[in-house]
């Protein structure tokens, strides 16, 4: 059998998928980046390929992407994060119906990428400054109000009141911002849904300025969070599609890339 | 598992977005400064029931929209109707407006239209009253009446020293009376609205009664609150407005007697001017009270110049009292639409000199043109009078909050270190 793999080295993790000839994803791995992302990275395609028991010789290309593609120096080929998403969106979403729209929010950035009726992309918009409004900034509202961030939307969806909003989405001033909510005892359930809100109106301003057009699909880690899924849904005012492991949708896409780069490579 | 979500109705995000700006407000007002008044209690639920809650006040009644301040409530009351002034100050609103005016149009009409076009409001108004006041005002009463909505003019001067003026505002204000009463299917008559005119004069007693605090030395009462109590009057029922603030003037009066001062031993006494705070955009207001100076009185729409000036009545026969309704409308109005406004430049220094003035923080809407016009001659006169000025252009966006603070802060400082150096 001849596999591929998809590499995405992020901010946050790193993200591993392999595809089969058919393009299908027959396994993936998640781990942190931590602070030697080209050991990790190296250490973690070495287990994944264990798991699933596929010998590194049948793997016969592989596309690197996100911000440490470059730091992977095996790859066959790097490709940014921007491309590989695009592909894996519309791979993954395939019973679903054409991706138009992709939202991702990552560790520490976010984007919005519009695609043609082909796949391709059009345009897309990133956040312009620092991690405001990314995952990196709901692990440090999980953290200051002591819950996990699996827990966040257990807590979005049993908030009563009006969410609370927070006017700044730096992860350094709304720390401040939430601790002096607490202090003036508002329930944690108001404080979560306020900063979902709060993330999901900054990132539909992001999605506008490129186009709003369905379907709009959604990825990244923050997306395993329900609660912010909602938010972005009514902000949006559209349904929005995620997929089973939003978190891997970009290496799935470099998998895909790699298993298109090869069959042309052998084609010509 | 994934939760089965259902999306808000455009709606539903509307009221939420406003809920939302509504209750970061209160909860500044409520926590951010030292000391509450209990009594103000009442209008923090006020707010947080009309505009978190949604909930409606004058179910039953008619509502009579008004779009400017100078449509008498009076005549209104007399003809048993409820005054709603439609002047919004949610960014919310703002937002949908900005998609049906131009660019550069002033916040405070755009959020207006941009709640009629959503047509989504807990007490909706079943007729509206447009004076023709400044451009935007006139222009926005038209579109939205091309909503469906009922809108009528009422025809108001740009001078109002000459006896024409007069003349036209009175039969302008007549034939108001006249629509009106037919609307309602009741007389105007001598006794409903010597009642009305009583009624709303004995709440401007009030205002003038809860001003009086803030002359002292210990001012027991934030300025942002008050804006929150006269912002009330706009669509609160009358008799509750009233009984409201009787308590909160028995409380004051204890916190008067006890010298409990709402701000620190240095802060800065600030006169409040220009383009209205309307709830809630209290941004001015509560970053002036938050960067330790305070407001000790003002001379805006949505506040003072609402309460101010009482009807004057010389015989209470009905015309008579419809002359005497309609000049304090024009007569005392202080708007910058007019021509000459020698009258609101004296207005802003008698308040500075009776209540202590340390310096006058004036606010013109990036877009309200009238205002940003009569900048430069409120400016002029102060620096002949020696007040120290600081002018503002803002709109109702929360985005320049940090730059507005420094400009505010430095400001303040100033006349800290000016009040030292006197000493």
């Amino acid at each position: 059998m001849r596999y591929f793999v998809g590499i995405d080295i992020g901010s946050t993790a790193i993200k591993i998928s392999v595809a089969d000839e058919n393009k299908n994803l027959v396994g993936h791995k998640i781990s942190a980046s931590g602070s030697m992302f080209y050991k990790y990275a190296q250490e973690a395609l070495g287990e994944l390929l264990r798991e699933l028991g596929i010998d590194e010789k049948e793997v016969v290309y592989t596309v690197a992407t996100g911000y440490g593609r470059k730091l992977f120096k095996e790859a066959d080929e790097n490709v940014s994060e921007i491309t590989a998403n695009a592909i894996g969106a519309q791979q993954a979403a395939k019973g679903y119906g054409a991706i138009k729209t992709i939202i991702n929010i990552g560790g520490q950035d976010s984007k919005a990428i519009s695609l043609d009726a082909g796949g391709n992309v059009v345009n897309f918009a990133m956040n312009d400054r620092c991690a405001a409004g990314t995952g990196k900034f709901l692990d440090v509202v999980a953290m200051n109000l002591e819950i996990g961030v699996d827990e966040l939307s257990d807590y979005h969806f049993k908030s009563a009141g009006t969410p609370l909003s927070i006017s700044s989405t730096c992860a350094v001033f709304a720390e401040s911002e939430i601790i002096g909510l607490l202090g003036n005892n508002h329930s944690v359930e108001d404080i979560v849904s306020g900063v979902h809100y709060s993330i999901a109106k900054r990132i539909v301003k992001l999605v506008k300025r490129v186009g709003v057009k369905e379907n709009v699909y959604f990825d990244g880690g923050p997306a395993l969070n329900d609660g912010l899924v909602s938010a972005i849904e009514n902000e949006l005012g559209h349904k929005i599609f995620v997929p089973e492991y939003p978190q891997i949708t970009t290496s799935y896409g470099a998998a895909v890339l790699a298993c298109d780069a090869f069959l042309s490579e052998s084609e010509s | 598992m994934h939760t089965e979500r259902t999306i808000e109705t455009a709606a539903e995000r509307q009221n939420r977005h406003k809920a939302m700006e509504a209750i970061s407000v209160l909860n500044a007002l409520k926590e951010d400064f030292k000391s509450t008044i209990q009594s103000m209690g009442y209008f923090y639920d006020l707010f947080e029931n009309v505009y978190c809650h949604h909930q409606p006040l004058h179910e039953g009644k008619v509502k009579i929209g008004t779009m400017c301040i100078q449509i008498p409530s009076e005549i209104i009351y007399a003809l048993d109707g409820v005054p709603i002034r439609l002047c919004n100050g949610f960014y919310t609103d703002d937002e949908i407006g900005s998609d049906l005016l131009p660019q550069k149009s002033c916040p405070l009409v755009k959020a207006t239209v941009g709640w009629f076009a959503s047509d989504n409001f807990s007490d909706k108004p079943d007729i509206t009253f447009s004076p023709t006041t400044c451009d935007q005002k006139t222009k926005a009463g038209a579109i939205i009446g091309s909503f469906g909505h009922t809108v009528i003019d009422v025809g108001f001067p740009r001078t109002k020293e000459s006896e024409e003026s007069r003349h036209y505002w009175r039969e302008s204000v007549k034939s108001f009376a006249v629509q009106l009463s037919k609307f309602q299917g009741k007389k105007l008559t001598r006794s409903n609205l010597e009642h009305a005119i009583k009624k709303v004069g004995y709440a401007q007693s009030l205002y003038h009664k809860l001003t009086e605090f803030r002359k002292a030395k210990a001012v027991p009462i934030l300025g942002a609150d008050m804006f929150l109590i006269t912002n009330a009057f706009f669509f609160d029922k009358i008799d509750a407005w009233i009984h409201a603030v009787e308590k909160l003037i028995l409380e004051l009066e204890q916190r008067a007697e006890d010298e409990v001062h709402v701000a620190g031993k240095a802060s800065p006494r600030i006169v409040y001017t220009g383009s209205p705070p309307i709830f809630p955009n209290y941004k001015i207001p509560l970053i002036i009270e938050q960067s330790d100076a305070i407001i000790v009185a003002d001379e805006t729409c949505s506040s003072n110049r609402m309460f101010n000036d009482m009807v004057a009545v010389d015989e209470w026969n009905l015309y008579d009292m419809i002359d005497s309704v309609s000049d304090k409308y024009l007569k005392a109005c202080t708007c910058p639409i007019f021509t000459q406004n020698d009258d609101r430049i004296r207005r802003i220094i008698q308040l500075v000199r009776s209540y202590s003035g340390d310096g006058v923080i004036y606010q013109a809407f990036a877009g309200c043109q009238v205002y940003e016009m009569e900048q430069r001659s409120v400016l002029a006169a102060m620096e002949r009078e020696g007040i120290p000025i600081l002018y503002i252009e803002s709109d109702y966006s929360p985005s320049q909050h940090g730059q507005l603070t420094t400009r505010v802060e430095a400001f303040i400082e100033s006349l800290k270190n000016r009040k030292r150096m006197k000493k």
